[in-house]
């Protein structure tokens, strides 16, 4: 991408109309960075960004490292996401996991404390430019949590609540149909839209959070630990929900379950702690090579369990 | 660091189990191997000296050849299945369930020559072909060899094994040109004759699966599946 000369545009990927288009009248437009040139004369390029940089990155990281007040979580990770694909997170407990994915959509801004160094591309704007609202960041990148967090509301208010909030003047009946079906949850509460989304059942509360992040059109889906909480049935349901969302979203997982890594992801990434404690990429490829034959030892001894 | 709060003893002692399985899975396949280097021994012995017992003994062993075999596949099934090995762990069950698929057949074929042994004993002496006994013990050296390098995960070693393969190749094919040449020159040994170029074809057959261990070496040691015998 960066190599190819060619400035990257918001306007050039299909599932991110331009800012005219939004939901949001007012909403701050996301600043394109200026020229391809600009971009690789500021950092150097890395061997993680040259690897894997294609034309299809949704999100690029350069050297990024993410701060709570002194203490640095997450160090000098460099690389890329593809478009439409599921990226995998794993690591050790404490290595900067959810702090990483929580840097994609700006969630750790509500942590006072919370700064980045480095840089984050996302369709080659700079996440954390000036004049991004990280309100627009978070709506076309969205988050599932670990534990299903619906609101105490109907299902159908639970999926409606995010349009709403963003101004949706089009048929509401339809789109929380719609979301609901992509996220597999319709036919089983289709008959009951106004019960409270709490009375359902974790795995199902689980998908009805992702219906609701599915609502508001995002681009991405970041989930963190979405099936920690679920049983195993529920939690190849949503597996199997992943695959059939890739193909209209970019997802990225956090996971302790390496199991779920393997099956469910496209690529995985792997960090680890330093004796810092800060996080950093050990290595990240394609999760069938990451699973059956990795290049580092760290990571070997990570997955296979073995460690000290 | 305090080792409590050590977040890389999460997973701490889960591996005791699992490489316990995985050692006896291992030691199960070094028994098979040394059976069938015993199996094709005792096979080329009662080919030179005409011993139908001996031969005799050899297929009745292979029956216990054959059930460990199928013990090594239950074990590495279940391991499989219960433990969901990945990284080194799933290639070296894989590689070791593939070795142990090969030793059964190399004992099938030390059968087959044990069955020729008994054969020419029913015909009248002929002098067996001095390479077929010289083939016998390369293959016993390289199946040696490769099951050395699958317990040692030595790369180096199982190329070596896959280099050796040239002179049993060799071999046969000499044992080919005499065979031709015997069955103008003494129509009457056909039977013989042709009982010797079979029973160098399987030691040629036999010498080829001990590549392939080799090649399991490999992808054990590398992740990468290489053709050692072009």
């Amino acid at each position: 991408m960066t190599e190819s000369g060619d400035p990257v545009t918001v306007d050039t990927h299909p599932n991110t109309p331009p800012m005219g288009e939004q939901v949001h009248d007012s909403a701050p437009t996301i600043r394109r960075v200026d020229s391809a040139a600009a971009r690789t004369a500021e950092r150097p390029a890395s061997e993680g960004i040259a690897a894997l940089a294609a034309d299809n990155a949704v999100f690029e990281l350069d050297e990024l490292s993410c701060y709570y007040g002194a203490f640095r979580a997450v160090r000098d990770i460099s690389l890329a996401i593809p478009q439409n694909q599921i990226t995998a997170i794993i690591g050790p407990s404490g290595c900067g996991k959810s702090t990483l994915l929580r840097s994609f959509n700006r969630m750790n801004d509500l942590v006072d404390t919370a700064r980045i160094t480095g840089s984050i591309r996302y369709h080659g704007v700079d996440l954390y430019a000036d004049g991004i609202d990280p309100v627009e960041v978070r709506r076309r990148i969205g988050m599932v949590f670990q534990k299903p967090n619906p609101f105490p509301k109907s299902i159908y208010d639970n999926v409606a609540f995010g349009p709403r909030v963003a101004g949706f003047r089009g048929d509401m009946d339809q789109l929380v149909e719609s979301s609901l079906r992509r996220a597999a949850l319709w036919d089983e509460v289709k008959d009951k839209l106004r019960s409270p989304g709490t009375a359902l059942s974790g795995g199902q509360q689980q998908r009805l959070c992702i219906a609701r992040a599915i609502a508001v059109e995002p681009d991405v889906i970041l989930m963190d630990e979405p099936c920690s909480a679920l049983d195993p049935i529920a939690t190849l349901r949503i597996e199997e929900l992943m695959r059939e969302l890739k193909e209209k979203y970019t997802i990225v997982i956090v996971t302790h379950n390496m199991q779920q890594a393997a099956r469910a992801s496209d690529l995985t990434a792997f960090l680890t702690m330093g004796d810092d404690r800060a996080g950093y990429l050990v290595e990240m490829g394609a999760t069938d090579e990451i699973f059956t034959r990795p290049q580092h030892q760290l990571t070997e001894d990570y997955i296979t369990g073995r460690f000290g | 660091m305090d080792k409590a709060a050590d977040p890389m003893d999460e997973h701490a002692g889960t591996r005791a189990t699992f490489d316990r399985a995985l050692d006896g899975v291992k030691d199960d396949v070094l028994r098979l191997g040394a059976r069938v280097e015993h199996a094709l021994e005792q096979a080329g012995l009662a080919l030179v000296s005409r011993d139908t017992d001996l031969a005799d003994q050899v297929r009745w062993d292979d029956a216990a050849v054959n059930e460990l075999q199928q013990q090594i596949n239950t074990e590495i099934t279940t391991l499989i299945a219960t433990q969901a090995p990945v990284g080194r762990d799933v290639r070296e069950l894989l590689a070791l369930y593939h070795a142990s698929s090969e030793l059964e057949r190399m004992g099938d074929y030390a059968v087959n020559i044990a069955k020729l042994a008994q054969q020419l004993a029913g015909e009248p002496e002929t002098p067996i072909l001095k390479q077929i006994p010289q083939m016998e013990r390369i293959c016993r050296e390289q199946l040696h060899a490769a099951m050395r390098a699958l317990v040692d995960v030595s790369e180096a070693d199982a190329r070596g094994v896959a280099q050796r393969d040239d002179e049993i190749d060799h071999l046969y094919n000499s044992v080919y040109e005499d065979a031709m040449r015997l069955l103008s020159e003494s129509p009457e040994r056909a039977r013989q004759t042709t009982h010797m170029l079979f029973a160098a074809h399987h030691l040629e057959r036999l010498g080829d699966r001990v590549t392939n261990i080799g090649e399991d070496v490999v992808y054990l040691a590398t992740g990468r599946v290489e053709d050692l015998n072009p």
